[in-house]
């Protein structure tokens, strides 16, 4: 009797110790600053920054359009900005995806030194800041820069090409800022390939075509919505690429959202912006997690129409 | 009797160790400054004949020093605010009364330079240095420019410009070009300064605090920058060129503030009597190519610098320079203004 007791005892110790940690972890670092940026989103700004305690809708009215007063005017420009980041961060998603998908398959197809070394050389640029490599591409794409040197030196062009300052240097920057974001969760789930799979595919008659269409892509799938995922939302938010490549002139939602907090003093107004965007990633991980649940159900269930 | 003996000694030492620490504590200061403001020789020079040491932290605008001194950054004694932050900054209650105004060596200082109207007799803030907001650009693309007008005629004719990324100093062009203040809070002037920026918009590269080493390279013609540029005209005088544009420009004052919430007061004090010689304003001069308000200082800078007209500007073009104020409320039209700038193409 009383060992047993003890016994419950002890495991509800050990279950409380192992989830404390974790949770205080989720409340001090996500709840709370979430939180603060829900109250502030409905709160008047302050005159030099911070928040002044009166509720204020006008924050939200500013985006979403009811707000009309000589500091505070709707205009659809923010609503703008956030579709033409969501633009820009989807295509810096889908250049990751075509060149690290090859790449993932390259690699994982090697033996086990060589993957080890590729592996390592493609988490090698996060040893150097990201400041320091975004001048780099500064001085790569301006219009003396080595690339417009090299494609004049081979007779390619004879005017410098304008990249420096345009959408296209921010989608280069952010693509090479994120493909190690898409390679590691794609190579994780191609390393997982059973290969003899392929040959039973082929073997059955299918194309090539038909096996990367019916059996490669569905089991690599994880791989590319987690990937796909995980670069999105902080290409979504990055402010610091469109500053420097994008020369300041190139807008994304993260840069509107850092002028709120330094130069224009509107915290509200920014927590405001941030929640929109938050609230746009909430939708497609709802959307990610009931795909995930239904892939799973599909999974575990053999069907019959697989087998044909 | 050995273990009270040992006892004895370990708590001497401990008391020993204490006021070493306290003494340690003492000899601290802790600037937050504006990135590359200050001649690191000045600091080296008050730690030798203080035994102080500084330690040196940096921002890159007034808002963000400002937004981390109110979110709770402390350890910072001392401040450089622009004037009219540290207006703002007085109003917040956020600066230590140093009576800076009263010691002995601010005869030094030309009264002029004390702007901020909170503090009218100089009993926070020193006024630390000053410099004006113009044109950089390079030789090799133009050969000469004189102004805002030729400046935006470059971009029509197809080089390549960088503006400050900066709302009030950017639409201020337009304002200078307009004949409005740079103050203005009047909506239709503001609007109208913007639509400068905007009509020009298609010609602008970019608007960026980077862009010296791209007119250095002839990427760009001509950028908007700071006095300092002369600094990066001195090392390439066939290259660069940096001028105060004729249909008048802004300017920009720093004050040196201690902070109400500073841990080395004294020290910060002690610091800022010993800027207000004039051979360390001088010092701090000769490295930064800007303006002291130290009269006996403009004796002892070189005469490359006190000569030149960029920097220390005859008084016919000193009166055409405008310094920003606190604008309270009515940033938000500036604000609203640049997002419209930056959306506008």
């Amino acid at each position: 009797m009383i060992s047993s007791k003890t016994n419950v005892d002890r495991r509800r110790i050990m279950l409380l110790g192992l989830l404390v940690p974790p949770t205080l972890f989720l409340l001090v670092f996500f709840i709370v600053p979430l939180t603060i940026m829900v109250i502030y989103s409905w709160l008047e700004p302050g005159l030099y920054g911070g928040v002044v305690w009166n509720f204020y809708d006008l924050n939200y009215g500013r985006i979403l359009g009811w707000a009309d007063s000589r500091y505070e005017k709707f205009d659809p420009v923010y609503l703008a900005i956030f579709f033409k980041s969501v633009r820009l961060a989807l295509t810096t998603v889908l250049i990751c995806l075509f060149v690290c998908y090859p790449a993932a398959f390259w690699i994982s197809k090697m033996s086990d030194t060589k993957k080890n070394l590729f592996l390592f050389l493609v988490t090698l640029p996060f040893f150097v800041s990201l400041i320091v490599r975004l001048f780099a591409w500064v001085l790569i794409l301006r219009p003396t820069g080595f690339l417009n040197q090299a494609l004049m030196g081979t007779g390619l062009i004879s005017e410098p090409l304008q990249i420096i300052f345009t959408d296209t240097a921010v989608i280069i920057g952010m693509t090479y800022v994120f493909i190690p974001f898409m390679f590691l969760p794609l190579y994780a789930s191609i390393e997982k390939l059973d290969m003899s799979l392929l040959e039973s595919s082929s073997d059955l008659g299918a194309t090539r075509l038909q096996t990367f269409r019916r059996v490669i892509l569905p089991l690599t799938l994880p791989g590319i919505i987690g990937g796909s995922i995980i670069v999105f939302i902080p290409a979504l938010g990055n402010f610091i690429v469109p500053s420097l490549l994008g020369g300041a002139k190139v807008l994304m939602i993260g840069n509107l959202i850092e002028q709120q907090f330094l130069s224009a003093r509107n915290w509200p107004f920014g927590s405001a912006l941030g929640m929109i965007v938050m609230a746009a990633i909430l939708v497609l991980l709802v959307y990610y997690v009931k795909m995930m649940t239904r892939e799973d159900r599909l999974a575990r269930t053999p069907s019959i129409k697989e087998v044909q | 009797m050995n273990a009270l003996k040992s006892i004895k000694i370990a708590a001497l030492a401990l008391t020993a160790l204490a006021a070493t620490n306290a003494a340690q504590a003492q000899e601290k200061l802790s600037l937050y400054n504006w990135g590359d403001y200050i001649n690191p020789e000045v600091l080296t020079r008050f730690t030798e004949e203080t035994g102080i040491e500084v330690s040196l932290d940096t921002y890159g605008s007034n808002e963000e020093m400002l937004a981390k001194i109110q979110a709770g950054a402390s350890g910072y004694d001392i401040v450089f605010p622009s004037v009219h932050m540290h207006d703002i900054m007085s109003q917040l209650d956020l600066l230590a009364k140093t009576d800076i105004g009263s010691s002995p060596g601010f005869d030094n200082i030309d009264p002029q330079f004390v702007r901020a109207s909170t503090d009218p007799n100089a009993e926070y803030c020193l006024p630390y240095a000053w410099g004006n907001v113009g044109i950089v650009y390079n030789k090799n693309k133009v050969d000469e420019l004189s102004g805002w007008a030729d400046l935006f005629e470059l971009a029509k004719s197809g080089e390549k410009i960088i503006l400050l990324d900066d709302p009030r100093e950017t639409i201020g062009i337009g304002h200078i070009l307009n004949g409005t203040s740079v103050n203005s809070t009047d909506e239709a002037e503001v609007v109208a300064a913007a639509n400068v920026i905007k009509d020009n918009l298609e010609n602008v590269s970019a608007f960026s605090y980077d862009s010296i080493p791209l007119v250095q390279s002839g990427d760009v013609a001509a950028a908007h920058w700071y006095v300092g540029a002369n600094i990066f005209v001195q090392q390439n005088p066939d290259i660069l060129e940096y001028i105060i544009p004729e249909e008048g420009a802004t300017m920009y004052q720093e004050d040196m503030c201690v902070l109400k919430n500073a841990p080395n007061q004294a020290n910060a004090k002690k610091f800022m009597e010993f800027y207000l010689k004039p051979e360390i304003a001088a010092l701090n001069v000769e490295q930064q190519m800007n303006g002291t308000p130290n009269i006996p200082a403009q004796a002892l800078i070189p005469s490359e610098i006190a000569d030149n007209p960029s920097i220390y500007p005859p008084a016919d073009v000193l009166s055409k320079l405008q310094i920003f104020e606190d604008l309270g409320q009515d940033l938000k039209l500036y604000n609203r203004e640049w997002t419209a700038i930056k959306t506008a193409q």
